[in-house]
């Protein structure tokens, strides 16, 4: 019997206790499990989970390509500048900055009603995009940030690389449930991290930011 | 030590108006009608966060230190995530649907968290200034210039400003200290001058006059802040006297030599060796700063030595030790 620990939020599975509220009797193996079953707190995938006591898998971080654009405003495109303008916003927030606050918003809501929608939008391209960021540019990222011991960074990135895992796990059920998995049931984003949770009832912190739940906002449909 | 000046804010939201601040706040900073703490009142005690039952009150530096510098490797990989995250809320925004909604708002979360972290962390920052200016020199049709012109001055030229009349405050303070204790010292002379004369009541004015010009620069050096713990005095003591005698009257004397002035030669010797003995019974005291067994000085009235004993005569002008006044 062994057990599986959440590589996002931490939760373990128990072989020897399965789960039995949710029809998982003791005992059932890790491989038993269904191939989309995912973390009850966090909404992982199996692959986002490892064996406890197994030598860590995590990949050797290397950098594969190297690029070498710095953030140059004139390279930005709209919606770039917008969250950049709205990161500001958040800050002059965190500093009681109330007015300062608005015009970086306003700048914000500007730069996003001029940026061009996207062409022939679909759900597979955001999976690529997630696929491509979670093989190659977070692993590239941490790296580099590791090596000069940027802690504010890494800090972003481990965040950010959970959440990518946790909308990779939320796009491939979405593929197979389709709209039944949104059927009678809220969605919540944490305006901190980007956490998606899908569910009623909210567990009492974030699984992978640890802020306090009602930092989360319930998105309505549109 | 470095203390960071901070003020003390509200959150309105967290207030449960229980006022307590009110009452605690020695300068009456937190009394407002809008409930936002009067910053310039503010003098960062933390009385007010200390007293407050609910958490609402938060005291925030002035300044905030610089973000860790952002090597240009971090910069382009934390830039190259932005863009996928960027293209990513722009697919989700033309997708309809609750997922789609949550997709767009979450990579945008991510977006201001990584871009925060290439440099974007603080609104002070010359990374964001430069960013302003730059937006400043494309004009789309519609982009509002004036918010961005807006943010420049609250952001910036306040604060420049700000410390320019602080700055430009306390050079006045230190003029006007100056000043008054040049006037005191003047005055002091004069009714000596007096006094020597016969000129009785003219010496009287004179010395109540010092007497007023001392009040003044007390006070002014008090609200320049110069007045530090006894320790911190004294250290400031040698320095200003070590400069003497090290520095300034080696100069003087060899000027005063140059032009023969016999007279200036003795004034700046006396008080060169004098200092120097200063500087050295400052070090003593700070060394030695909680003894609590009485020390007495002897002042030589003539060149300003001082002893710890009565000396047979002084060690620098040769008057008699009698002579000295007992501290
Ligand atoms: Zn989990
Ligand atoms: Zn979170």
């Amino acid at each position: 019997m062994a057990k599986y620990v959440c590589s996002i939020c931490g939760f373990v599975y128990d072989e020897t206790e399965g789960i039995p509220e949710a029809g998982m009797a003791a005992g059932t193996k890790w491989d038993e499990l269904p191939d989309d079953w995912v973390c009850p707190l966090c909404g992982a995938e199996k692959a986002d989970f490892m064996k406890q006591g197994a030598p860590s898998t995590d990949h050797a971080e290397k950098p594969k390509t190297v690029h070498d654009a710095s953030l140059d405003m004139q390279q930005l495109s709209p919606l770039e500048v917008s969250a950049l303008c709205s990161n500001l916003a958040r800050a002059c927030e965190q500093q009681y900055k109330a007015e300062e606050a608005d015009l970086f918003k306003e700048l914000a809501g500007y730069f996003k009603s001029v940026s061009a929608p996207a062409k022939d939008p679909n759900f597979s391209q955001l999976l690529d995009l997630v696929e491509k960021d979670l093989e190659q540019d977070f692993p590239n990222a941490k790296a580099a940030a590791s090596e000069v011991k940027d802690r504010g960074a890494l800090r972003a990135l481990t965040w950010s690389e959970k959440v990518t895992r946790i909308l990779k796990s939320l796009l491939h059920r979405y593929q197979k449930e389709g709209d039944a998995l949104l059927e009678n049931t809220g969605v919540y984003v944490c305006t901190i991290c980007g956490f998606i949770y899908i569910g009623d009832e909210l567990p009492e912190v974030c699984p992978v930011c640890k802020v306090a739940t009602w930092k989360f906002e319930k998105v309505e449909g549109r | 030590m470095s203390v960071t000046k901070k003020y003390a804010v509200r959150n309105i939201r967290l207030c449960t108006k229980d006022c307590l601040c009110l009452y605690v706040c020695p300068t009456g900073a937190a009394d407002t009608e809008n409930s936002i703490i009067d910053v310039e009142k503010c003098i960062g005690c933390g009385d007010c966060a200390d007293a407050c039952p609910s958490g609402a009150i938060s005291l925030v530096p002035f300044e905030y230190p610089p973000q860790q510098p952002k090597t240009e490797s971090v910069v382009s990989t934390l830039n190259t995530l932005l863009r996928s995250k960027a293209k990513q809320e722009n697919i989700a925004a033309g997708l309809p649907g609750k997922l789609a909604k949550a997709i767009e708002k979450s990579n945008r979360i991510m977006a201001e968290d990584i871009i925060r972290e290439a440099g974007y962390m603080l609104p002070q920052s010359h990374n964001t200034r430069q960013f302003l200016q730059s937006l400043l020199e494309q004009n789309p049709e519609g982009f509002p210039r004036e918010t961005v012109e807006k943010l420049l001055t609250v952001l910036y030229d306040q604060k420049e400003d700000k410390q320019m009349k602080e700055n430009k405050i306390l050079d006045n303070l230190m003029e006007a200290f100056a000043g008054e204790s040049q006037a005191n010292r003047k005055y002091l002379a004069y009714a000596k001058q007096a006094e020597k004369e016969g000129k009785l009541n003219a010496a009287k004015l004179f010395r109540a006059a010092a007497d007023a010009e001392t009040l003044h620069a007390f006070k002014l050096l008090e609200v320049a802040g110069k007045i530090g713990s006894t320790a911190d005095n004294l250290k400031d003591g040698i320095t200003g006297e070590t400069y003497e005698y090290k520095e300034m009257y080696p100069a003087f004397v060899k000027e005063a030599e140059a032009a023969g002035n016999k007279a200036a030669v003795m004034a700046y010797t006396f008080a060169m060796k004098a200092e120097e003995v200063h500087a050295k019974l400052y070090q003593e005291a700070l060394e030695n700063i909680d003894q609590t067994e009485e020390v007495f000085y002897y002042l030589c009235p003539v060149c300003g030595n001082i002893e710890k004993f009565v000396p047979d005569k002084c060690s620098i002008c040769g008057i008699p030790g009698k002579k000295f006044i007992k501290y």
